[in-house]
């Protein structure tokens, strides 16, 4: 969220196309393949990988204790994404290479598979059209770090690691109740999911190696191995409990999976936060503009500076004032654009609140070209709304602002003689808040990439909510 | 110790092929251009770059000759007919035809345009020289635009 320290005075259209297009990541993946393949031409390389276009199919590892439901997440997932499963017997079961006829005869006879091995037939696997185009998911692979080394030297890298956990009672006791359907391959629990139709029930076969000293010895190896796998996959691993039901670990991993990381990506925030009167905008952006440098445009305090400064535009509104209206739309446009296009709101980014208040002013924010690029909305019930407003209070003498419930009065002397802003009684907050609600609607449609967040918390909570929004990319949309 | 050669290696073939100025020049023509397809913008831009090798043809460059002219005369701001050392330094860097840490000889004087002219012209010969091979005729053809006269 820094400022570009290069050319200043970039035209903005230049920003707002990169960022609408990812051309930072576009550019970061292909150069990432270009230096993992060093390729001795690149330019044609450049060209298949640009026609590939594949930089956002899913690549996830799965990792887990035995018993944790890898597979079946796994295989969920792949439904879901429509992506390739790959893990160790589908590999082996592999009928068209000569590696996995090989790695299936020291299977059968070791039950172990040689890693050197292993990892060619990832490696052959993936290099498949199928691969390349839907993406993979890989199962329990790798099992070791040695595995995991081979992986990352033939430059596979996943861009999501998921590593299931549960403690290993939980996991000896499931793993006695576990079911395979020889037909199907998929695996049931006598509790957990037990299948309804009763052909499937018949079927149902008890796998070898579950016994508690079995799954015991299993767990013990898993724990050796997988405190050295963690390290080769710093920032992209998120841990999922599995000691849940399976939808729960399921709908976690999916959420995680169509997330993109944080980018290096410059970026400068354009942030428009959105809500009720009395909702926390204001101490929101100023908040805001203290940590991160932006520009805090508040709309009425624009509109009362013009007509304090008594600039042309400050004449035509004060009228306005005076009377008691809206300020007309144009007049608007006008003294915000005027604002917004000035070199340190290009550069460090804004934060705008009172404004847009409905769908025409929203477009003409637009029409002019300021999109803006998180939209928050700020959530508060009625109530909390009332508390907040109606019982703020003000001292004639020292000019000091009080809060009854929030920040009272010290003394019981400053308290006899608070004043309230007439803005605050009860029926003008409801006329307000009324005139907000039967907007949003609108603009909830226009900005559909929009957050909402629930302001009924305390300022230093919400704020950590916006942050979150800004710095994170934005949720992917599901197709 | 691996690692470190990996890396080196990696900075090497980077180098070795102009990759950063490559990516610098994609970069700027997207955003200069700002086209409704990225992807398809670029792979004709590198179709492009490969035709340029292979026949001879001009090669889409950024910069040519009224430029360097022009960029002599924006640094260049009273008109006096030279810049000086510091100026002249900074626009070989900006040009990407010189290193951060190289050691340009300052003789004191100031730069005229000639000087200018002449020495970026010989940067860029140098550069065509050192992807010397197959490609060595057609760069030479592919700069007789940036060549300046």
């Amino acid at each position: 969220m820094d400022a570009t320290t290069a050319p200043h005075r970039i035209p903005p259209e230049m920003p707002q196309y990169g960022e609408a297009n990812h051309i930072f990541e576009l550019m970061q993946n292909m150069l990432e393949q270009l230096l993992i393949h060093q390729p001795e031409d690149p330019i044609p390389f450049m060209i298949q990988h640009l026609h590939r276009d594949n930089d956002n199919v899913p690549r996830i590892v799965i990792l887990g204790p035995p018993a944790s439901g890898k597979t079946t997440i796994a295989m969920w997932l792949c439904k879901h994404l429509n992506s390739n499963l790959l893990s160790l017997e589908s590999l082996v079961l592999n009928e068209f290479s000569c590696t996995a006829t090989e790695a299936r005869r020291l299977y059968l006879q070791r039950k172990v598979v040689p890693s050197a091995l292993l990892i060619q037939l990832v490696q052959e696997r993936l290099a498949k059209e199928d691969c390349v185009k839907w993406g993979w998911i890989l199962d329990g692979i790798p099992e070791t770090r040695e595995q995991a080394l081979r992986i990352q030297t033939l430059g596979i890298a996943p861009r999501h690691v998921i590593m299931l956990s549960a403690p290993d009672i939980v996991l000896i006791e499931r793993n006695l109740g576990k079911r395979i359907d020889p037909q199907t391959g998929e695996i049931y629990h006598t509790t957990f999911d037990w299948p309804p139709e009763s052909e499937i029930q018949n079927r149902l076969m008890v796998p070898e190696g579950i016994s508690e000293l079995e799954t015991a010895r299993k767990l013990l190896e898993y724990h050796r191995n997988i405190v050295r796998i963690i390290p080769s996959y710093p920032k992209i691993l998120k841990v999922i409990s599995a000691d849940q039901p399976c939808v729960d670990v399921f709908y976690q991993a999916l959420t995680y999976v169509q997330s993109n990381h944080r980018t290096n990506a410059p970026f400068t925030p354009r942030v428009l936060l959105l809500g009720p009167v009395g909702s926390g905008k204001s101490l929101q952006a100023a908040l805001l503009a203290q940590k991160y440098g932006l520009v805090n445009v508040c709309c009425g305090q624009l509109l009362k500076e013009a007509v304090a400064d008594k600039t042309t535009f400050g004449e035509h509104i004060r009228p306005c004032f005076e009377k008691g209206m809206a300020v007309p739309d144009g007049l608007l446009m006008k003294v915000l654009s005027q604002r917004l296009d000035q070199q340190d709101c290009l550069q460090r980014g804004w934060v705008l609140h009172g404004f847009p208040r409905d769908l025409d002013q929203a477009h003409l924010l637009n029409s002019l070209g300021y999109n803006p690029n998180r939209v928050f909305f700020l959530n508060v019930p009625f109530d909390s709304i009332m508390e907040r407003l109606t019982l703020r209070r003000i001292d004639p003498v020292t000019g000091e602002r009080y809060h009854l419930m929030y920040k009272p009065p010290p003394t019981m002397e400053i308290q006899a003689r608070l004043l309230q802003n007439p803005k605050d009684s009860e029926e003008q907050v409801q006329l307000k808040m009324d005139l907000f609600y039967r907007n949003s609607a609108d603009l909830e449609q226009l900005y559909e990439s929009a957050i909402t967040l629930n302001g009924d918390q305390d300022p230093y909570t919400v704020f950590e909510y916006i942050e979150s929004g800004i710095i994170n990319p934005l949720p992917k949309k599901i197709p | 110790m691996e690692t470190r050669s990996r890396e080196l290696q990696a900075a090497e073939y980077l180098e070795k092929h102009r990759i950063k100025e490559l990516v610098s020049y994609l970069t700027s023509a997207l955003l200069f251009f700002r086209p409704e397809k990225p992807r398809e913008y670029l792979i004709s831009l590198l179709e492009r770059l490969t035709i340029a090798k292979a026949t001879g043809v001009a090669f889409p460059f950024f910069m040519d000759n009224s430029n360097v002219v022009s960029m002599f005369e924006m640094m260049d701001s009273s008109n006096r007919g030279t810049i000086s050392f510091v100026q002249y330094k900074e626009a070989l860097k900006t040009l990407g035809l010189c290193t951060e840490d190289e050691d340009l000889e300052d003789d004191g004087h100031r730069i005229t345009l000639d000087q200018f002219k002449d020495e970026v012209n010989k940067r860029i010969k140098d550069i065509c020289e050192k992807t010397k091979g197959k490609d060595y005729e057609s760069y030479q053809t592919a700069t007789g635009l940036l060549l300046l006269h």
